[in-house]
């Protein structure tokens, strides 16, 4: 059986590619060895948003005194079956809208695991047997899985990754994060806002690494009002299954101790290229991921990798853009028609409060830049924030001293991940700030605080 | 079907045109006789016009491209024609090192405008890569690597001692500070109408055998005429009579009587023209064109005076029709408003000769036995000694002379 094109991998960067392809009128095929959507639909970003939806509803109800709504506060309880039930529905229904979208393009989807034989076929082990497919051009989109803890591996009892602790039988009473990026913060806010007794052990001298200190710290701050002890600079020595301790030294050396029912290891992602017989298509790969140039293309040719498995920036909307750019270009006749553009992506952190960044970081653009313009809006100083009842948080902008340019957005605060959508059309648009300087922003709205921070850079916000 | 836009022929020696500035994109809406594209001749810069309603179909030759006269440079036809037509074709114009005016609608992003700015680069010059065409940060500061120069059309009056990409990065001064940099001549880049001239005048020096004599002409009585009829004649023609006028109508019927002075020299021949195609010098604030008054010698003498007025003003204000730039046969040039006697005009070639009209000089002659006052017109005629010898062409100068000192024929 042959193909114009066959991708490999239902992911965020497999299943748009392939809707590309077939768009743009390849004959396409698709293999998945799991369900279509991959981590971003099944175990990743759509279950762990639905989980904290529902936390957020709780928490809100919880503090509907506030707002002048009188109600049996202590008969409301969240119910941990029904919140799995609601998770799970959403994902489906979010699984079979993939499908649909294959049917509709005519993709044909094969369920079954690949490998490689060689740089033109590729084998299938389906429930039917081994099916040998040929394709033109093939592209890559394996994604990527939890990195794992050489001393502790994953045994999904108690030493657990991010997709176990999505499915956790009841709400555990306590539970130790290794890690505190992004993964490890969203769960931390699910499970501390729901009664159980979190610890973050985090070895950089922030949580969050990837953003700012002062953006981190208000988390933090947060994460600790809601019960969370969080220990950076620390480091994970042993885990002790028998007695379910964990081992870590602190900050100044000291060995501490800390009890869990579970442990989550959240230190990050690996591309998933094992077993895909790669080294017999002539692909060059690292542990970092295959290898490609600005065209998603690898070093051979006609095959193409994308989304997660090419390393990189591991975001769904990233996959969504490189398989994009990886069809286009597989569907060209010289197979390099459009490049892959990061120049403004969007990072965000579903947290409370949420955690949105676009562009440079305060400290990456002083690395670049020098003596960079910072404009910050506290949303204490927004009406709707206040309304809100989430006045703590801001939006930090990130200017160029010379041409004023927007180099990078951060907000910390309430809908921070809708928020972003202005910065990012911002860089995007490599806006500067006097070109934003007569926007009109619709008042009251938290939207306000975008457009403040902006003109606070250069001194003529208003409101502050 | 899609009509084809060429490039015009504007006059005999016109073998290749320039694409000024298109005024329209490709997909804009155009109504027929509005201004499409502007290109350049050698002389004059000309404006095309949409030939029927419909919409740009495509761009042939982009700005700056030089092709010869005929080639096509655009299409345009109904919207449904809009397609995407290959671009390789644009590729094989030449690509001239002047750069165009500014376009009404380039794609830039704020950034990149700003920075273009401030590194002095003309935006104009660089290829945009993002959506659309838009210029990209990425692509100014690609372009500032380069070493891109600059070659817009304006005067560069920024002293650049850093290089570009250093430029760049350096604040933006006061401009007041400039006034304590070292002085630096102030460089003004020799394109358009400059170059052509440049190139033609020193092509005349060059390849003509040129020499200029001169004599003077008594208009004491063509400038009674003036005096006393002016009003009249102002109200029956609705234009004045000036010095040019009579000067042209005297070259127009002395050429008449000279044919020989009507010429064109080439290697192995001398074409005489039996039609006076004339052409008047008209000074422009950056340079200089000649239209021209095409069969003059079928004209009245207040039919030429009105032709005079009308090309120069249109001339002067770039509203000159195709046939009335180039192809002209002999030139008049007057630098009498300057104050100016004598001077040697350089030829227009292929023309054979070339009358300057100085300033009127109110002198004491001799009438007769009587001394009197006069009004003396000096005339320098330049000459293609290859073409015409000295008698010939003192002897036309001669009878210019006397159409002019005896105006009653320039009437008749």
């Amino acid at each position: 059986m042959t193909s114009d094109i066959i991708v490999v991998g239902g992911g965020p960067a497999g299943y748009c590619a392939a809707i590309m392809a077939a768009r743009l009128g390849a004959k396409v095929s698709l293999v998945e060895q799991g369900d279509l959507g991959g981590t971003c639909l099944n175990e990743g970003c759509m279950p762990t948003k639905s989980l904290l939806e529902s936390v957020s509803l709780y928490q809100k109800v919880k503090s509907a005194y506030d707002f002048g709504i009188d109600l049996p506060v202590d008969q409301v309880v969240p119910n941990w079956v029904n919140i799995q039930r609601f998770k799970d529905k959403t994902v489906r229904q979010l699984v079979a809208g993939i499908g649909y979208l294959m049917k509709k393009n005519q993709i044909r989807v094969i369920h079954g695991q690949a490998h490689f034989v060689n740089q033109q076929v590729l084998a299938v082990e389906t429930t039917d047997g081994t099916e040998e497919l040929e394709a033109d051009r093939f592209i890559i989109a394996t994604g990527s899985e939890p990195v794992q803890l050489p001393f502790a591996p994953v045994d999904g009892e108690w030493v657990i990754h991010s997709s176990h602790a999505l499915t956790l039988s009841q709400i555990p009473e306590s539970l130790v994060i290794v890690g505190g990026g992004v993964i490890g913060c969203e769960f931390a806010s699910v499970y501390s806002r729901l009664g159980t007794k979190v610890t973050i052990i985090e070895a950089a001298d922030h949580i969050l690494p990837a953003e700012d200190s002062d953006i981190a710290e208000i988390l933090h701050a947060q994460l600790k009002h809601h019960g969370v002890a969080i220990h950076t600079s620390s480091s994970v020595q042993t885990l002790d299954a028998s007695t379910m301790r964990v081992c870590f030294t602190t900050r100044d050396g000291e060995e501490q101790y800390v009890s869990a029912q579970y442990v989550l290891i959240s230190v990050g992602r690996k591309p998933r290229i094992d077993n895909l017989g790669l080294e017999l298509t002539g692909v060059t790969y690292t542990k970092h991921g295959v290898s490609v140039n600005e065209y998603m293309q690898t070093t051979v040719s006609h095959m193409y990798a994308c989304g997660d498995v090419a390393g990189g920036i591991q975001l769904a909307h990233v996959a969504f853009h490189e398989g994009e750019v990886a069809a286009v270009n597989a569907c060209s006749q010289n197979g390099q028609q459009k490049k892959v553009n990061y120049r403004a992506v969007p990072r965000c952190i579903y947290t409370s409060p949420e955690v949105a960044s676009v562009g440079l970081t305060s400290q990456q653009a002083r690395e670049q830049y020098g003596d960079i313009l910072i404009g910050e809006l506290p949303f204490a100083a927004n009406g709707k924030a206040l309304i809100h009842g989430e006045a703590s948080g801001k939006v930090k902008v990130m200017v160029d001293p010379q041409f004023h340019e927007i180099l990078g957005v951060t907000i910390v605060g309430p809908l921070a991940t809708e928020l972003i959508g202005q910065g990012t059309l911002m860089l995007h648009g490599e806006m500067t700030v006097d070109s934003v300087e007569d926007l009109i922003s619709a008042h009251p709205t938290l939207s306000e605080a975008v457009r403040e921070a902006v003109l606070q850079a250069v001194g003529k916000a208003v409101h502050i | 079907m899609a009509t084809e836009i060429v490039m015009p022929k504007l006059g005999m020696g016109m073998e290749k045109g320039t694409v000024v500035a298109w005024q329209k994109q490709v997909g804009d809406p155009v109504q027929k006789g509005e201004t499409l594209v502007e290109i350049r001749s050698e002389k004059i810069e000309f404006e095309v016009e949409a030939p029927e309603d419909g919409v740009l179909l495509d761009i042939a030759v982009p700005n700056e491209g030089v092709v010869p006269c005929g080639t096509i440079i655009g299409y345009v036809g109904s919207p449904a024609e809009l397609v995407n037509t290959d671009s390789s074709h644009v590729t094989q114009t030449t690509a001239v090192a002047v750069a165009a005016p500014p376009q009404k609608k380039i794609k830039i992003s704020p950034v990149a405008k700003k920075i273009a700015e401030a590194a002095g680069l003309n935006i104009d010059s660089i290829v945009g890569t993002g959506p659309d065409g838009r210029i990209t940060k990425e692509d100014v500061e690609r372009a500032i690597a380069a070493g891109s120069p600059d070659v817009g059309p304006h005067v560069e009056t920024k002293p650049t001692t850093a290089t570009p990409s250093v430029a760049a990065k350096i604040p933006q001064e006061n401009p007041q500070d400039l006034s304590a940099a070292p002085s630096e001549p102030v460089k003004v880049f020799v394109t358009g109408v400059r170059k052509a001239i440049a190139n033609r005048m020193l092509q005349s020096l060059q390849q003509t055998a040129q020499l200029t004599i001169t004599m003077s002409a008594d208009v004491t009585d063509a400038l009674e005429i003036q005096r006393q009829h002016g009003e009249r004649i102002r109200e029956r023609y609705d234009t004045k009579l000036t010095v040019t006028d009579f000067v042209a109508r005297a070259t127009v019927l002395a050429l008449l009587e000279h044919p020989q002075v009507n010429s064109v020299f080439s290697d192995s021949e001398i074409l005489q023209h039996t039609g006076v195609h004339l052409g008047i010098a008209v000074a422009l604030d950056d340079g200089l064109i000649v239209p021209t008054i095409r069969n003059a010698n079928r004209l009245s003498f207040i039919d030429l005076a009105k032709s005079v007025k009308s090309v120069s003003q249109r001339a002067r204000s770039g509203k000159l029709h195709g046939e009335e730039t180039g192809g002209s046969t002999f030139t008049i040039t007057n630098l009498g408003a300057y104050g100016v006697e004598y001077f040697t005009p350089i030829l227009n070639p292929p023309e054979t000769g070339i009358l300057g009209v100085g300033s009127v000089q109110d002198q004491p002659r001799y009438i007769g036995s009587e001394l009197q006052r006069r009004s003396i017109l000096p005339l320098s005629l330049t000459f293609d000694h290859r073409a015409l010898d000295g008698a010939p062409a003192a002897q036309f100068l001669g009878t210019v002379k006397r159409y002019l000192e005896a105006p009653i024929h320039l009437l008749l």
